[in-house]
């Protein structure tokens, strides 16, 4: 079986999104359903992150584990990384090894693609700079469609991505999922957290979180807001104060019917309230939960464990 | 906005009021002619000939402009209530004929935080004669480091922010404040002079050499201007470039403006449109100035540039200072200089007189094109405008004497000239806020 790499979501369609989902679903309820083959027994699953991480690591190893997958990790610290090797040769070397799959977290975009190029392995991208971030995309998915019922009930939605979308390799993935998965979308943040070409997505661009709702979201997204974003010597926000205001999902903006998501880790009291957080509205326990079913689907996916029936 | 309430007969439309038989000029109109203007309700009621109201106002042989607009004014409050007040700065600025003024943030407290401004804003209700609106910072402190919370700003009232005073040094900081200040729906004025280039206190030029005085090249403000410009053009933000003083950035300015995408406008001062660096020979503080004045190529250049329009408008910078600031050698002096009573006298006299600029030219640059560019709705003698209006006898002659200057300060580069032109009465929103020639309103049946 072909390995299949999973290195961005730019250009994803709604029927490959719809098969990750459903192989999370069988992986979540524990059962074979209508797919075989879900165990990674005997496989290799490699976490190689360059970049510090708690969920995804965790939640990757977790997927990797629970699928009967052996799982080896590398860090920067400790590993030849540290003496200068470079990514290139540490693919190489991992792949040589007998690695299935190469979960890949680095601190430059493009670095999973690179990757793949030179691993015979499937190379799952968890995170590369201010790249893409597909599986956080895909939790997010999963998350939201079991909050309205189904996948097909998302088609129609909107959901205002609120926050540093420059920065932000989530909301590179979010955004092509998101849309794919039918839904509308909008972001809301000020000049100097969006790229030079604000039209880059050819989205709408609200001025704050009461004017998504305005707008009619139903999800609003908030993006972390990187400290140093806001203290450096030349921050791209005044204040916390003044971000919170206009940018900032509050208790009150969660009307009945409004969701709130994040992809952690929170800056509670800056991009989202602290009493948002757990509240009923808030997908966040429900994202990170999805994360290893999630996550399982992809690295059997990903190294060619799922099979589906003939029957149907 | 208080000031002199004209008296007014017991009356059911009791400030109704024609100013009859002025030359009336609104240069965005193309009016240009002797007519009769009734103001009502603090508008422009009408314009034509013969018209009655309630009260009347001979202003027979006098010109009828607009009311001149200065974007560029520091008032020194709050910090410095010794040099200039809110009372006595738009009490100047009435003198000078001009009935909206911007204040300036470079006072102590530097205006960055909302609290400053919604402070300012009430004070200006209370104490200003003309209207007068408040440009906060464009970084905490004036540093060119850190944003101000310009949406807060805004909705404390802030009309615009600025780097004025100083400037921004770092490209990428003020790539970042053009952003968010576009973000934040504020219009930018720009203070254009790289530090690492103005390191002198006057023009490094002839004059500098001879006397020996440190200069600092044009290029220190062609530099940033050009920067400025650059920023943005790519940026899209609404750009305000203040007292252009160059031949060099003037023609900048008129290449990026032109550009698409551009929202540039830009001002330069009277007195780079009248002074040259040849005052500085008399190595006195008091005509030391940022940008500092400027060898005659460049008087001239900036001159054509205001005629030809590449240059928006006139703004004064008034800068009042003490005595004690100015009354010392160059080097040590504060750079300076009152700006809003002799503003039209010098310009009518050295460009209109000498046939440089026109005079419809030169109330557009000093009324029509700020006026746009501080108001949205429409700004002139026309009806339904704001009845912001300034009666000058231009025929009058006078010499500028500090006893005569109605500001605090009397740091004028003019003192001792000669100048034609008066300012005779300012009206605002309907009101004389200044009467310079003891008006009489007589209430005609």
């Amino acid at each position: 079986m072909q390995a299949r790499d999973f290195l961005t979501l730019e250009g994803v369609s709604r029927e490959e999104l719809r098969e990750v989902l459903e192989v999370a679903k069988v992986h979540a309820a524990g059962l074979a359903g209508g797919y075989d083959g879900l165990s990674l027994h005997g496989r290799t699953v490699c976490l190689a992150f360059f970049e510090a991480s708690t969920r995804t690591a965790v939640s990757f190893e977790l997927a990797a584990r629970r699928a009967g997958a052996d799982v080896i990790s590398i860090s920067e610290k400790g590993s030849a990384i540290e003496k200068g090797e470079s990514l290139i040769d540490t693919v190489v070397t991992l792949d040589a090894l007998g690695a299935d799959a190469i979960v890949i977290r680095h601190p430059s975009a493009g670095a999973a693609q690179l990757a793949a190029c030179h691993a015979e392995a499937a190379v799952v991208n968890a995170g590369d700079g201010c790249g893409q971030h597909p599986t956080q995309a895909l939790l997010d998915l999963y998350a939201l469609s079991k909050a309205v019922g189904g996948f097909d009930e998302l088609a129609g939605r909107r959901a205002a991505i609120v926050g540093d979308v420059l920065h932000s390799r989530v909301a590179r993935s979010v955004i092509p999922a998101f849309q794919a998965a039918g839904m509308e979308l909008a972001l809301v943040a000020p000049d100097t957290l969006l790229p030079s070409e604000t039209g880059a997505w050819g989205l709408p661009i609200l001025p704050s979180v009461d004017d998504a709702l305005d707008w009619g979201a139903d999800v609003l997204y908030a993006l972390r807001l990187q400290n140093e974003r806001m203290t450096s010597r030349s921050p791209l926000v005044p204040s916390v104060a003044e971000y919170t205001r206009y940018y900032g999902v509050e208790r009150r903006h969660l009307k009945p019917g409004v969701l709130g998501m994040h992809p952690g880790p929170v800056n509670r009291g800056v991009e989202i309230a602290g009493d948002v957080v757990l509240s009923d509205s808030s997908l966040i326990p429900a994202q990170v939960a999805s994360g290893v079913a999630v996550r399982s689907a992809v690295l059997a996916l990903a190294v060619g464990a799922v099979r589906k029936e003939a029957t149907a | 906005m208080t000031g002199a309430r004209p008296s007014a007969p017991v009356s059911a439309v009791a400030d109704d009021l024609v100013i009859s038989g002025a030359h009336v000029l609104n240069p965005a109109s193309g009016l240009d002619g002797v007519m009769d203007v009734r103001l009502s309700a603090g508008r422009v009621a009408e314009v034509g000939k013969d018209l009655r109201g309630t009260r009347h106002l001979d202003a027979d042989g006098l010109h009828l402009f607009p009311g001149f607009v200065d974007v560029h004014a520091h008032w020194r409050t709050p910090g410095r209530e010794d040099e200039e007040t809110i009372v006595t700065g738009s009490a100047a600025a009435a003198a000078g004929g001009f009935t909206s003024v911007v204040m300036m943030p470079n006072t102590d407290p530097v205006v960055d935080s909302p609290v400053v401004v919604s402070g300012l804003v009430r004070r200006v209700e209370k104490e200003s004669r003309v209207r007068a609106y408040v440009s906060a910072a464009l970084h905490q402190g004036l540093k060119g480091e850190r944003l101000t919370e310009m949406r807060l700003l805004k909705e404390a009232g802030a009309f615009c922010v600025s780097d004025d005073g100083l400037g921004t040094q770092s490209a990428g900081v003020l790539r970042n404040g053009m952003l968010y200040a576009k973000s934040a729906g504020l219009p930018v004025i720009l203070h254009c002079e790289d530090h690492t280039l103005a390191t002198g206190v006057v023009h490094d030029g002839i004059a500098a050499a001879l006397v020996g005085v440190p200069g600092s090249p044009g290029s220190a403000e062609d530099v940033a201007t050009a920067t400025a410009l650059v920023l943005a053009v790519e940026t899209g933000a609404k750009i305000h470039v203040t007292h252009v003083s160059s031949s060099v950035s003037a023609a900048l300015v008129g290449f990026f403006k032109a550009l698409p995408g551009a929202d540039v406008t830009a001002d330069t001062t009277p007195h780079h449109l009248t002074l040259t660096d040849d005052l500085i020979r008399q190595l006195e503080g008091l005509y030391r100035v940022n940008p500092p004045l400027r060898p005659e190529e460049d008087r001239l250049g900036v001159g054509d540039a205001l005629a030809g329009g590449i240059l928006d408008f006139v703004a004064t910078d008034h800068a009042p200072h003490a005595a004690s600031k100015k009354e010392l050698p160059l080097e040590e002096a504060a750079p300076g200089f009152l700006g809003h009573e002799t503003a039209f006298p010098a310009l009518y006299t050295e460009l209109v007189q000498s046939g440089k600029l026109s005079l419809s030219r030169l109330v557009e640059a000093m009324a029509s094109a700020p006026g746009r560019w501080v108001r949205v709705d429409a700004y002139g003698i026309s009806q339904g405008a704001p009845a912001d209006l300034a009666l000058v006898d231009l025929s009058e002659e006078w010499t500028v004497r500090a006893d005569l200057l109605v500001s605090r300060s009397s740091n004028s580069p003019y003192l001792g000239r000669r100048l034609k032109g008066r300012i005779v009465g300012t009206v605002v929103g309907g009101e004389m806020v200044y009467d310079g020639m003891g008006a009489k309103f007589e209430a005609r049946a």
